[in-house]
């Protein structure tokens, strides 16, 4: 403990220093209790809340200046103001439509937004609450509570605000709190009133309490609270034992009473809320590059332009007007101004090569991939929990085709933190007929293939997940050896520090288990018969059936001697019993490896076989024990005992002094059996994580649990397995034990950081090692949090990095909430990777705000991990479909859109810049205005949405039958340079033909009757086909065409018909200069005009249609490749589609003789508790109590609490509630 | 009523039951599983669209070119023979067009050498001269042109004012820069009319200019009584106009009209009239022109050309050739990717393919 609570002392400090409460009594307020008009003085803020970012007032003025903080928007506002100069070619217009168009969609989507908020406030703000108002309780809405007024809340309502609480139905005074808002936790806390104030329960005493508060400005620290209740005369501390937080919920208590103490936003939730940082995808990142490209393309272009432009400016071109009092910009007699303006002139004139509407066509887009597809995924929705996947941001779609590397928590995410207890082998049969997911996985490699075998859909006992007719029942005893099997139940039923509460009854009891292991084992003595049912400081009784005959009930009282605790040294734990014959025996159960080595030389005739069952045990990862006992005689005993008493007294290195003692009498053991626990792992999740693996992922696990727990899990989820080189640096040697008993905290330190720094190179030689000799040898890492402190030491974190990039698995254990966040940043800053974190728990949340992706389980636990998240799941084997299925299709979609914007902005400005080659680089512009600012907003808008959302390169089933196609996004395949480029020639080509194609048709031609083209026409022609060029290319890009691609293209390139009809067919005020009056009519009327449009874009298209031919052909990608193979086969139809979520894990017997061949040498052992139990608790620096096994000392804790609680002051710290 | 109320009871049930699943309304499109047709562009595609395209292009640009080369096109370039040989240079040309007292006709003598069926139109083609440069497209005012009102010209820099004060109608460099050439064509002797009617585009002179009277002049727009335009021989802005002139209401003057939609590249021609007859193969044109536009300070090239028309327009092989060249290049490049394919066959969908396959038996 002590070692542990040194690991994670830096981290504690970071938190401490960010939690400290702002504890200055020397501004503290003082509340008049039930006393409005005093009260009044105060001007206390009332009890409303509003979340919302904008008022009506405020709305304009700052939701303008958020949109004009981004780039593109602020470039151009200055374009339109710049516009309406005289150097500018174009209309103001040109520029100003787009903008105010894509602002107004932004700013229409944050009004709704906010609006929700507003909506969601609303309706916090009126929840009724009851108030007492004039001596009775009023039902008044939360806004109108105010500090000092005395409410009262029902069971299994939240608290309208931070109450000081003063009485409850229950006896005691006391009321119990669920805070799985604040910290995730659902285990009930427990609340206590001061004894002066128990009886205002009712409206009559509630109303006649008169009190004064004083206590301290409203902070942001959940655990603290201080203060004074004067009643009368009397002044009493309160203390946050007594604080009921906003937030929470009462449970199991019909009602309390409290006085309002900080309301509305200074409540301490409130002033917790804190910002969830905002996170930009990488790609979204690189987009800003690609921007900055284009910026440095405008600028080329306008300077080349510009500096022709003042070369060409001469006077002898006569008809321009040039000699006298001509402006600036023409003046040949200064030719560097004409310069410098005519550059202003064409970055106006070039300014839609910025693409305006990129942000938000994306930004729409990804709405729309969140609440439509990933938010209505029925393949994400969880049936058991009733939760749907939830994205809270739409800024990481595309960030989710990307993950290289997963960060996961291991309890709650990869497993259900639920021990079952699975299988067991007694006097050398095995006894269970369960199959864990690891070996349906390995069954499935091997192709064995299980037969899907339904089983009885009976709801089995919580714990215990075992069916084996030789057992159950009472039918163990016509097994070959019943005694055996009652040495086997009796161990599991004596032999722990269980605490049973509740009604005696086998339905209605509830163990209250330090782990969950012990409950399971606990659990299955229940089932087989041996009903554990109560404990007294001395003894243990047990109701046992079926043992004298089947049916036969009788109460046995074991009276227990010593307890020999659990510790991670020890790795077992026995118990010393006296049976009501006086019979008296030693149980003990542990590790496999501890236990075999205090055996009896002889009579333990089948030590192999079991040993052969651990080890199968190990490798379909489930938790084993070694159950033994050994019969003592008495008189051995009272001599031991006498060493146990000295050594339980002892001053000095009791512990020490204890397991010394402890091993004179833990021999010579009688193996009995052994169990099997399967740490039940969430639905699926192997599977999930081979899968992961196959599309390039890593999976990394970031545990608390201790290493063997965390292993063993890795085994489990089939992130390790035996063929791996493992590389395992534990702080947990003897070494370092040595060196720690002799207390120096320094030598302490450098010994590790030297072990530390040994072993990573160590590891890394070897690694670097088998690389270069055997290829396809897997490497798998596990380093424990104290090792990690020092290998996070910047000297040794470049060789960490090294190492762990070249495993395929890593299991950190024992980490903190800190170091879990450290490993993530690592990986994200130091390798460059895209991370994703994934957990349930409040300790998850440093890490979830870490990584690049944050996960959070939904559904079970408490919100804080979800809160902090980006994207809320209710199981971990979700991540298939969320990052193969919705990550990888938005990726590919958002890196399509962007290239395809980037090529038809710099496609269409590329043709004026062409054009304005041949008008003396003045800066003409070759389109109308109008033409101009519509054509990014409207004439090709909404296409490249359509495209975006929908585009599919293989349907959703392939998507996740072969995980190696989100390599593509690992290595960033649609959105590198060379993609860009490939864009960019085309532009540049397309550009050509688009321009020189029209421009050639008409320049001597005419039509029929003679007539001639002017400018107008021209660019009319050119405009014509550019739109119906770039529109076309949408069906080279895409890869599924559906009815809304067909209608968008082919509405866009209509309503460009539609607007140049209109808007030409008719003097209108929009078209100053009359240019384009009629134009379209008059260009319709030549053959010129349907044999450009004809020949324009199918010229222009021809290189990229090759391209993509070739493509295909000669160098595929591996999605045309399944393309082709969908549409030779055809694609089974999802059947999951119209089925609910997979059932409940079928059961199956499988013969064990079946699975031998994936036998490894390794056996998993475990027994332990979380050792991150709470968060918060940590962060207050309050350890949770690790030697929990100790029944005495949590008898008197209990003890102590009371008393406590009773004298008012000095309240044991919050975490210590969990244990109740 | 008890029926209603335990319909509507049930119906309250139903929903409530389905608020309080959140399972999301599963359908093709938020499933993604929408029906949509999936073109792969596999080479038999490639090779049949390239093909489709090659036979389908060529046949249209055979046409085009023989439209065009149907058209039969008489071209004189006269800037410089138009001119007296003793001036040499462009600047004495500059010098000697802007000399009032010199006479600027000029006579060429050209043979047509096929038939040019009726109509003929007449063009003069400008080299150098950018009509699309911004600071002469934007200097015009439309609305002036059409309704007269001389208040606002502002959009007319700097040929705004006459001497100061007296706005220009119709102001602005277009107008003001008019070519003012005019020709004389006799065939074999006879005078042939020139018809000015109808060269212009409808809707421009129905639309864009108005009945409107000009009025101070920019100085080469009135016209002398012949009918012919006076000045650009002498762009002097302080040269007064001395000779007597008549006044064409704007949209009647379709010279004006034709000048004023701007020309989309340097060189342009613009129609200036129609011979209503056809002009025998072998006959001799002799031509009058009245070289009086200055194009020689900018070493502009001024053509006559007179030309026939097809149905397709006037002579412009590049259609013709740009189809058949795009045409007959799809089909080379189909055969081209039918070679390659049949060379390097790839069966369709062949996982063997697929990179990490790949990866695995490279290994």
């Amino acid at each position: 403990m002590a070692r542990w609570r040194s690991a994670s002392y830096k981290a504690r400090e970071r938190i401490n220093q960010r939690y400290a409460p702002h504890n200055d009594l020397l501004h503290h307020r003082t509340i008049y209790c039930n006393d409005l008009e005093k009260n009044k003085q105060f001007s206390f803020k009332g009890n409303s809340i509003s979340t919302t970012k904008y008022n009506v007032l405020t709305f304009l003025p700052k939701g303008l200046f958020e949109q004009f903080r981004r780039v593109a928007n602020l470039y151009f506002l200055m374009i339109s103001i710049l516009s309406a100069t005289p150097v500018s070619p174009v209309n103001p217009i040109t520029n100003a439509v787009p903008l105010v168009l894509v602002i107004s969609v932004s700013l229409i989507k944050e009004a709704y937004e906010d609006w929700k908020r507003f909506f969601n406030d609303k309706t916090i703000n009126s929840t009724m609450v009851d108030v007492l108002r004039d001596g009775h309780w009023r039902k008044l809405p939360w806004r109108r509570l105010v500090v000092g007024d005395i409410v009262k809340v029902h069971k299994d309502s939240f608290f309208p605000a931070d109450l000081l609480f003063l009485a409850s139905t229950n006896q005691d005074g006391v009321c119990y709190v669920e805070t799985s808002n604040l910290d995730g936790e659902t285990n009930l806390k427990i609340r206590k009133a001061l004894e002066r104030t128990w009886d205002y329960v009712d409206e009559e005493r509630a109303k006649e309490f008169q009190g004064e508060i004083q206590c301290e400005q409203p902070n942001n620290s959940l655990y603290t609270f201080t203060g004074n209740l004067i009643i009368g005369k009397q002044t009493l501390p309160v203390t946050p034992n007594q604080l009921l937080l906003r937030g929470c919920s009462l449970r199991n208590t019909e009602f309390i009473v409290g006085v309002a103490v900080f309301t509305g936003h200074e409540t301490k939730v409130m002033m917790n809320a804190m910002n969830v940082p905002s996170k930009r995808s990488t790609l979204e990142r690189r987009l800003d590059m690609l921007i900055l490209i284009l910026f440095s393309i405008l600028f080329i272009m306008c300077f080349i332009d510009s500096i022709c432009s003042g070369i060409f400016i001469n006077r002898k071109y006569w008809y321009l007007g040039l000699t006298s009092d001509v402006e600036d910009q023409f003046n040949p007699g200064n030719r560097f101004l004409v310069a410098c303006l005519t550059f202003l002139t064409f970055v106006t004139l070039f300014s839609p090569i910025i693409p305006i509407s990129l942000y938000v066509s994306i930004e729409m887009i990804k709405v729309f991939q969140v609440t439509q597809f990933i938010n209505k995924d029925v393949k994400m929705y969880h049936k058991e929990t009733n939760t749907p996947a939830l994205a809270r941001t739409s800024n990481l779609n595309e960030e989710l085709g990307q993950v290289e590397y997963i960060f996961s928590d291991k309890t709650g995410t990869l497993t259900r933190n639920l021990m079952e207890f699975f299988k067991c082998s007694i006097g050398g049969v095995i006894y269970g007929k369960g199959v864990t997911e690891i070996e349906k996985a390995a069954a499935r490699r091997n192709g064995t293939g299980i037969e899907e075998m339904e089983s009885p859909a009976e709801s089995h006992e919580k714990y215990f997940n075992f069916d084996d007719d030789r057992l159950m029942r009472g039918a163990w005893r016509n097994e070959p050896n019943p005694e055996l099997c009652k040495e086997f139940f009796r161990c599991l039923a004596v032999c722990h520090t269980v605490l049973p509460e509740g009604d005696e009854l086998p339905e209605k009891i509830v163990y209250q288990a330090a782990s969950p292991d012990e409950a399971a084992l606990v659990t299955a003595a229940k089932m087989f018969g041996f009903f554990f049912f109560r404990r007294t400081p001395t003894s243990i009784r047990v109701r046992e059936s079926h043992v004298e005959k089947i049916g036969r009930m009788q109460d046995v009282e074991y009276e227990i001697l010593n307890v020999l605790e659990f510790n991670s040294t020890r790795k077992r734990q026995s118990v010393i019993c006296r049976y009501p014959n006086g019979r008296l025996v030693l149980y003990c159960k542990g590790a496999d490896s501890v236990i075999y080595e205090r055996l009896m030389e002889r009579h333990n005739p089948f030590k192999d076989t079991n040993r052969d069952h651990l080890e199968y045990f190990g490798a379909a990862g489930l938790r084993t024990l070694c159950l033994a006992y050994r019969d003592l005689d008495i008189n051995a005993y009272e001599m031991w005992n006498e060493k146990f008493v000295q050594a339980k007294s002892a001053l000095r290195d009791r512990e020490k002094k204890l397991d010394e003692v402890a091993e004179l009498i833990e021999k010579d053991l009688i193996l009995i059996g052994s169990t099997a626990i399967e740490d039940k792992l969430q639905e699926g999740v192997p599977v999930c994580i081979e899968t992961l693996a196959k599309g390039g992922i890593k999976i990394w696990v970031l545990t608390g649990d201790k290493l063997e727990t965390a292993i063993n899990i890795a085994y489990a989820c089939s992130l390790m397995n035996n063929g791996m080189k493992q590389f395992i640096i534990n702080s947990d040697t003897k070494e370092i034990r040595d060196v720690e008993d002799r207390g120096d905290a320094l030598e302490t330190a450098q010994v590790i950081e030297r072990y530390v720094a040994e072993r990573l190179n160590e590891s890394l030689r070897q690694a670097v090692e088998s690389e270069q000799t055997q290829t396809g040898l897997e490497l798998a890492l596990v380093i424990d949090g104290r090792c990690l402190m020092y290998a996070l030491d910047p000297e040794l974190r470049g060789t960490l990095l090294k190492l762990s990039v070249m495993c395929k698995a890593v299991v950190c254990c024992r980490v903190s909430p800190l170091q879990k966040a450290q490993v993530t940043s690592m990986i994200k800053d130091g390798a460059k990777k895209i991370t994703l974190s994934i957990g349930d728990g409040a300790n998850d949340v440093s890490m979830i705000q870490a990584a690049h992706i944050g996960v959070g389980i939904s559904g079970l636990e408490g919100m804080q991990a979800v809160m902090a998240s980006d994207f809320a799941i209710a199981q971990f084997r979700f991540l298939t479909d969320l990052l193969l299925v919705h990550g990888r299709l938005s990726y590919l979609r958002i890196s399509k859109v962007v290239a395809y914007f980037f090529y038809k902005n710099l496609m269409f400005t590329l043709t004026q810049f062409w054009f304005n080659l041949y008008t003396g680089f003045s800066g003409q512009r070759f389109y109308d205005d109008w033409f101009q600012s519509l054509y990014n907003v409207v004439f090709t808008a909404l296409p490249v949405i359509i495209v975006g959302i929908f585009d599919k390169d293989v349907s959703i089933t392939n998507s996740r039958k072969y995980p190696q196609l989100y390599k593509a996004g690992i290595e960033n395949i649609f959105f590198r340079w060379r993609i860009l480029i490939i864009w960019a020639i085309s532009a540049v080509y397309q550009s050509v033909i688009l321009f020189f194609f029209p421009i050639k048709a008409i320049e001597e031609g005419k039509n029929s009757s003679g007539r001639m083209l002017g400018l107008w026409d021209a660019g009319t022609m050119a405009f014509t086909c550019v739109v119906v060029t770039v529109n076309l290319r949408l069906f080279l890009a895409c890869n599924f065409i559906t009815r809304w691609h067909l209608i968008s293209i082919f509405g866009s390139i209509l309503a460009w018909f539609i607007f140049a009809f209109f808007y030409s067919g008719f003097r209108n005020p929009l078209d100053k200069q009359g240019n384009i009056y009629q134009v379209i009519f008059v260009i319709m009327g030549t053959w010129y005009f349907w044999y450009a449009i004809v020949l324009v874009p199918v010229a222009s298209l021809a290189l990229d249609f090759l391209h993509e031919g070739m493509r295909r052909w000669f160098a595929p990608y591996d999605y045309h490749i399944i393309q082709e193979e969908e549409k030779i086969k055809g694609v089974e139809r999802d059947e999951l589609l119209l089925v609910e979520s997979p059932r409940q894990a079928p059961e199956q017997s499988l013969e064990l003789t079946g699975l031998h061949g994936e036998m490894s040498k390794h056996t998993g052992y475990s027994f332990d508790s979380p050792c991150f139990d709470s968060f918060f608790a940590s962060q207050e620096g309050v350890s949770m109590s690790q030697r929990s096994y100790d029944i005495a000392r949590r008898a008197s804790m209990r003890v102590s609490r009371r008393q406590s609680s009773d004298l008012g002051s000095d309240s044991p710290p919050p975490g210590h509630n969990s244990l109740i | 009523m008890p029926s209603q109320g335990a319909s509507t009871s049930g119906v309250n049930n139903g929903t409530s039951t389905r608020k309080d699943s959140k399972r999301p309304k599963s359908s093709a499109f938020t499933q993604q599983e929408l029906p949509a047709c999936k073109p792969l562009l596999t080479p038999k595609w490639v090779i049949t669209i390239f093909m489709l395209i090659g036979v389908v292009f060529i046949p249209i640009g055979v046409a085009a070119l023989f439209a065009s080369r149907n058209v039969v096109e008489i071209i004189d370039e006269y800037q410089t023979v138009c001119v007296p040989g003793r001036y040499t240079t462009n600047g004495e040309r500059e010098q000697f067009i802007q000399d009032v007292n010199q006479d600027k006709h000029c006579n060429r003598t050209l043979t047509v050498s096929k038939l040019m069926k009726g109509p003929v139109y007449v063009y003069y083609q400008l080299d150098n001269f950018y009509q699309n440069h911004r600071r002469y497209v934007k200097s015009r005012s439309d609305k002036q042109l059409l309704d007269g009102n001389a208040t606002d010209t502002s959009a007319c820099k700097p040929e705004q004012y006459l001497s100061g004060d007296l706005a220009i109608v119709p102001c602005g460099l277009i107008a003001w820069s008019l070519f003012n050439d005019t020709y004389n064509i006799s065939a074999d002797g006879q005078q042939v009319t020139i018809n000015k009617k109808g060269i212009s585009w409808k809707s421009d002179r129905e639309h864009k200019f108005g009945n409107v009277r000009p009025q101070y002049f920019p100085n080469n727009l009135p016209r002398d009584l012949n009918g012919s335009l006076i000045g650009g021989a002498s762009l002097d802005p302080n040269t007064t106009v001395s000779k007597p002139f008549i006044v064409i209401l704007l949209n009647e003057d379709e010279d004006l009209i034709v000048w004023m939609r701007t020309a989309a590249l340097p060189t342009f021609r613009k129609l200036y009239g129609k011979i209503e007859q056809d002009l025998a193969a072998g006959s001799t044109l002799s031509i009058t022109i009245n070289n009086v536009y200055n194009t020689y300070s900018f070493g502009g090239k001024k053509k006559l050309v007179l030309s026939t028309t097809s149905w397709l327009g006037g002579k412009n092989d590049f259609l013709g050739v740009a189809y058949i060249t795009v045409g007959s290049l799809c089909v080379f490049l189909a055969l081209l990717f039918f070679l390659v394919h049949w060379r390097y066959p790839r069966r369709l969908g062949d996982t063997k393919y697929l990179s990490w396959n790949q990866h695995a038996s490279a290994n």
